[in-house]
């Protein structure tokens, strides 16, 4: 250990020591040559990802009414797509499971895709303290069906629904507490909607006379609703493929079983 | 809104409460008067500058905004939404400014015609 | 496409005459060869270079000093690209391509050579980025991110150059310059002024005026465009925006009758620089000084507030509905004969249609233009009378041109660089009835007398010979000449010139000879319109309501006028138009409105809105809408959309935009001319803009700009009279 330590400070004597421009130079060209030739990507690990298919397919086999499809993206994200009546279940056994036991819900999201028939798409990021893993479960819904509230498998649940609700307008059925929680009393709309404006509907300003906050409708002036979408900084686009290894490989994906 | 008709042609749609139009309806009017009995109270709490009377037409004028829509999907929704302003208003988490904001005192009817556009500016 | 210069292309030989000529169709498909461009094949013409045909097959090869619309110069080596089995790589835009090559762009080699020329082009090109006004929009830059190192080797002193004073208008920071010579040859070639050169050799090598002179072109902005570092900028736009800050409207430039495509860039509502914009019909990518830097005039001695004259005859602030009222007023109390109007200059079709309708209400029909045309046989009647028939991209074919009292050089510096395009490709041979000025071309001055055009149409004159025995011969007027007391009778001599010289050449039907060249940019839409040309009728009748609508170039003073004469000017300008008014509407400029222009061609075109009109002027057809609500006639048109419609009604062409009418009619044009009875004048033909420091300020725009007034002081005094401390 000692050695080692002494043989390191060693070679940065001798580094330091012979720092002229010609070493220097030297340093430099040595590093152009091994510089890195592709960016940086999480590499591959065959292991994990062997794991993460086969607790995918025996998911799919065990809970097969409700998972419509079980693949692995990014070499090492395990997803669960599951019919929207299968929250419940297959939450509650993913908690409970020996082998799974995804206790920790550690986040709930929506994406919004309008050109689908069912627009929302609601995302759960559960975390396996146990066997230090993480599986993500994806169902969808449109603007009007309810999604079950999954409080009652997660307390975490909670202010996530509340959230995707006050952002995105999916109700949750059976929700202890569902109500706004970041946008203002008597604002209207759901924010996280892409067919939500940029601008928003309303501005607010303090109004002198009445003594009060006032809402009114937008009268952003024309000037700052141009945008200009060429980017300057894109010459020469054929040569612009630098990151070419890089390809998101859909993993092992599985069809339902049944 | 875009679903409303689809609703209307697959049966097998989850409805959020009501299972049919009668039952919605059932929601709404009891909403309307939770809403008016509540009007008295928010006047006096929020310490308001209008009328009991102006209170409740304004309610009426918000329901009647709505009285188009013939799904009872669409009108639970909008129920849901009315129940959850209805608690925030009793619970007296909103404030003067929200309750207020109901009736656009404060704006000014933007300008029709060509030539009070042109005084007014810039046509946008 | 690429054009080689005289010498080069009678040295390349007969294969590529064809290509020359870029209107004619390329040559068939039999002696094309094929080329490999990283493997895929592509079909080239012979003599086709290497960068061309990478071009054809959709790659962009790196270049600093190669640009297509100059000569091949070779010098910056940034094109190298690697022939399969070729020892060498060869810089592609000076190498034409061989049967059978393939061509590696993007292989080791290529990618190494690219990166150790970007290596020594960086050696001594300053790291102040930063401070760089070319930073975002500048090749090096870019060039040097794609394919260049990304570490120095450099640890030497860098080469440092002083910098060079050429005039108010470019900016020089000579360290940044990387011999690319594409300003020297720019200014060779396209402007025609042998001005820019090279002076030393290897390290020392500068690019200079030689001696201590100014870059006196009327084309000299377009070497900051192309130049590729930030050696050449702007000096009026120096450190005043970012180019990715900007917002840019593509837009039309109204300061000549050329009608230029540009682009306008804009930041927090104010213009901060204009740039050419592509257009191969008119401008190619060129525009001239008056277009570039007249826009800091848009900012200075605006009309921002309406105001009416008071009793102590001084102007007083008033509100549009003020004003408004006393103007719909004093148009409600007058009919037919008592109300005149005058168009300017910068006026658009939309302003001038509903002005004309306005006044068509009360029966006045006294809409008169300042610029003056003769009315005399089929006047402004015939289209074809009175436009640029062959087009501007037309003088690429033509092989004889004649000038008749214009001075194209200022007048039109784009079309002029047109005719030095086809003079210097395609042999043009050009001739001038009119005072010598020097046009950058060299060309047979006939004589300054207007009975020169008479001999040339009795065919006693040696030129008619010419004429007769072109191919396809073009006759251009310039508006000026046409102006004269005289004008008709030009008109007419001009008329005869052309059909003469059609029929003798016997060129087809399409080909037109007859030319005018505007200098306004209002004035072919205010014809297409049905306004007269001249205020002589206002003159002889003089009304009680005057309505000026821009009209700024002072044909018609007060005392013209009776002293009860009621003035109403209309216009961005105070200019000098606007203190001879009693009322004062503040209008909107170019750059502010969504407006139709026809330019000399007949080709309209139109503006887009960059900035909001400052304070409270607005668009110049809604106040005259308002003013006709006001007065009880309302005009049935409300937005832009229904303005268009009417004028679509009018004149169709108006509202086809970037579409030119062919106008026709020559016979029957001559024919009416010929009824002409005045006699031609013995006074020379003299072109209102003789030298360039006539060129920079001519409208209310470029008269209110501070740099044009630079130019014209540094082009009377020198440069060094203009020399500002240097800040950078």
């Amino acid at each position: 250990m000692l050695v080692v330590a002494a043989a390191r400070g060693l070679v940065r004597a001798a580094l330091r020591a012979g720092a002229g421009p010609a070493a220097a130079a030297q340093a430099r060209l040595a590093g152009t040559s091994t510089a890195e030739t592709r960016p940086t990507v999480r590499p591959k690990n065959e292991v994990e990802q062997k794991q993460l298919c086969a607790f995918g397919e025996y998911m799919a086999e065990i809970l097969p009414k409700y998972i419509q499809q079980a693949q692995v993206t990014c070499f090492n994200e395990l997803e669960l797509l599951i019919h929207p009546d299968g929250i419940i279940p297959v939450l509650t056994f993913l908690r409970d499971h020996t082998n799974a036991q995804f206790k920790s819900l550690a986040d709930l999201t929506a994406v919004d895709v309008p050109s689908r028939q069912y627009r929302f798409e609601i995302v759960y990021n559960l975390l396996s303290l146990r066997f230090n893993s993480r599986i993500r479960v994806k169902t969808y819904t449109d603007e009007l069906t309810p999604v079950d509230s999954a409080v009652s498998v997660h307390k975490a649940a909670n202010w996530y629904e509340r959230e995707v609700w006050d952002m995105y307008g999916v109700f949750f059925a059976n929700h202890p507490d569902l109500r706004r929680i970041l946008t203002d009393y008597g604002f209207e709309g759901h924010p996280f909607r892409k067919d939500f404006p940029l601008s928003g509907y309303v501005e607010v300003r303090y109004d002198d006379e009445v003594k009060r906050v006032v809402a009114e409708p937008v009268e952003l002036s024309q000037e700052f609703r141009k945008f200009d979408l060429n980017s300057p900084w894109e010459a020469f686009p054929a040569y612009r493929a630098a990151p070419e290894p890089l390809k998101i490989e859909a993993g092992a994906k599985k069809e339902d079983a049944k | 809104m875009a679903v409303a008709g689809k609703g209307a042609v697959s049966a097998a749609v989850k409805p959020i409460f009501s299972r049919d139009l009668g039952e919605a309806k059932r929601r709404v009017r009891e909403l309307y008067r939770a809403w008016y009995r509540e009007v008295p109270n928010t006047v006096h709490l929020y310490q308001l500058d209008i009328t009991v009377k102006q209170g409740r037409n304004k309610v009426r004028e918000m329901f009647l905004k709505n009285a188009h829509v013939t799904d009872p999907r669409v009108i639970d929704m909008l129920v849901i939404k009315g129940k959850m302003d209805l608690q925030e208003t009793i619970q007296v988490w909103k404030q003067r400014t929200h309750i207020m904001r109901y009736f656009h005192e404060t704006e000014t009817p933007r300008p029709k015609d060509f030539l009070s556009k042109f005084y007014a500016g810039h046509d946008p | 496409m690429l054009r080689l210069p005289a010498v080069h292309r009678t040295l390349a030989g007969v294969a590529q005459s064809s290509k020359v000529c870029g209107r004619t169709t390329t040559t068939a498909a039999s002696n094309q060869i094929e080329v490999f461009v990283d493997g895929h094949p592509v079909l080239v013409n012979p003599g086709t270079t290497v960068l061309q045909a990478c071009e054809k097959a959709g790659i962009q090869i790196p270049r600093f000093c190669y640009h297509d619309r100059l000569s091949v110069a070779g010098n910056c080596r940034m094109c190298l690209v690697e022939i399969e089995k070729a020892p060498k790589p060869v810089a592609a835009c000076a190498m034409p391509v061989m049967k059978g090559w393939n061509i590696l762009t993007n292989s080791e080699k290529s990618r190494k050579a690219r990166e150790g020329v970007m290596e020594f082009l960086l050696a001594n090109h300053p790291l102040d980025c930063p401070i760089c006004d070319q930073g975002g929009e500048c090749d090096l830059q870019d060039q040097s991110m794609m394919f260049g190192s990304d570490r120095s080797r450099f640890r030497e002193g860098k080469r440092a150059v002083e910098d060079k004073n050429i005039g108010p208008l470019v900016k020089t920071i000579m360290t940044r310059c990387i011999q690319c010579t594409r300003c020297i040859r720019f200014a060779s070639e396209v402007a025609g002024v042998d001005d820019l050169g090279t002076t030393g050799r290897g390290n020392d090598m500068q690019v200079g005026t030689y001696v201590e002179k100014m870059f006196m072109s009327e084309l000299s902005g377009n070497i900051i465009d192309i130049c590729p570092v930030g050696a050449l900028t702007s000096k009026p736009y120096a450190f005043t925006a970012r180019p990715w800050e900007t917002r840019k409207v593509e837009s039309i430039d109204v300061l000549d009758a050329v009608g230029s495509n540009i682009v306008v860039s804009t930041r927090t509502g104010e213009v901060m620089r204009i740039l050419p914009r592509l257009h191969e019909d008119i401008n190619e990518e060129w525009i001239s000084d008056k277009t570039r830097f007249a826009y800091d005039g848009l900012k200075r001695q605006r009309l921002t507030q309406p105001m009416i004259k008071n009793e102590k005859g001084l102007f007083v602030y008033a509100s549009w509905e003020d004003v408004l009222t006393r103007v719909a007023g004093v148009l409600q109390a007058v009919q037919g004969k008592e109300v005149a109007a005058i168009v300017g200059g910068l006026v658009d079709a939309e302003a001038l249609i509903a002005l004309k309708d306005l006044l068509n209400r009360v029966n006045c029909d006294a809409l008169c233009t300042e610029e003056v045309f003769p009315t005399a046989g089929a006047g402004t009647d015939l289209r074809s009378n009175y436009l640029l028939n062959t087009k501007i991209a037309g003088v690429e074919e033509a092989d004889v041109l004649l000038l008749v009292g214009t001075n194209p050089r200022f007048e039109a510096p784009l079309f002029n660089a047109r005719i030095r395009k086809s003079w210097l490709h395609n042999d043009l041979q050009v001739a001038l009835v009119g005072s010598p000025v020097n046009l950058t071309y060299t060309y047979d001055h006939l004589g300054e007398s207007p009975q020169i055009l008479q001999d040339i149409a009795s065919g006693k004159h040696a030129f008619s010979k010419v004429l007769d025995q072109a191919k396809k011969p073009m006759v251009v007027v310039g508006s000026a000449a046409l102006q004269r007391s005289d004008g008709a009778a030009i008109h007419a001599a001009v008329s005869t010139i052309a059909q003469n010289a059609r029929t003798k050449s016997g060129v087809g039907s399409d080909w037109k000879v007859m030319n005018i060249l505007h200098r306004v940019a209002s004035q072919v839409a205010a014809l297409d319109l049905g306004f007269k040309p001249g205020v002589e009728a206002i003159r002889k009748n003089p009304p009680k309501v005057l309505y000026l609508l821009g009209a700024d170039s002072g044909c018609i003073t007060r005392q013209d006028l009776p002293k009860d004469c009621f003035i109403i000017y209309q216009g961005h300008h105070g200019d000098v138009g606007a203190p001879m008014a009693d009322v004062i509407l503040p209008g909107a400029a170019y750059t502010e409105k969504a407006a139709t222009y026809v330019n000399t061609e007949g080709r309209a075109q139109q503006t887009r809105v960059a900035v909001t009109p400052p304070g409270m002027a607005r668009e110049d057809w809604k106040i005259i809408r308002a003013v006709s609500e006001l007065a009880g006639m309302t005009l049935p048109y409300e937005n832009l959309d229904q303005i268009r419609k009417r004028l679509e009604e009018v004149s169709p062409n108006l509202v086809r935009y970037d579409d030119v009418e062919e106008a026709n009619y020559f016979n029957q044009a001559n024919e009416l001319s010929k009824l002409v009875k005045q006699q031609l004048l013995a006074d020379p033909l003299v072109p209102p803009q003789l030298t360039i420091k006539d060129f920079y300020m001519t409208d209310s725009i470029s008269r209110a700009s501070q740099t044009m007034a630079k130019c014209v002081k540094a082009v009377v005094e020198g440069a060094h009279a203009v020399e500002e401390p240097a800040s950078c």
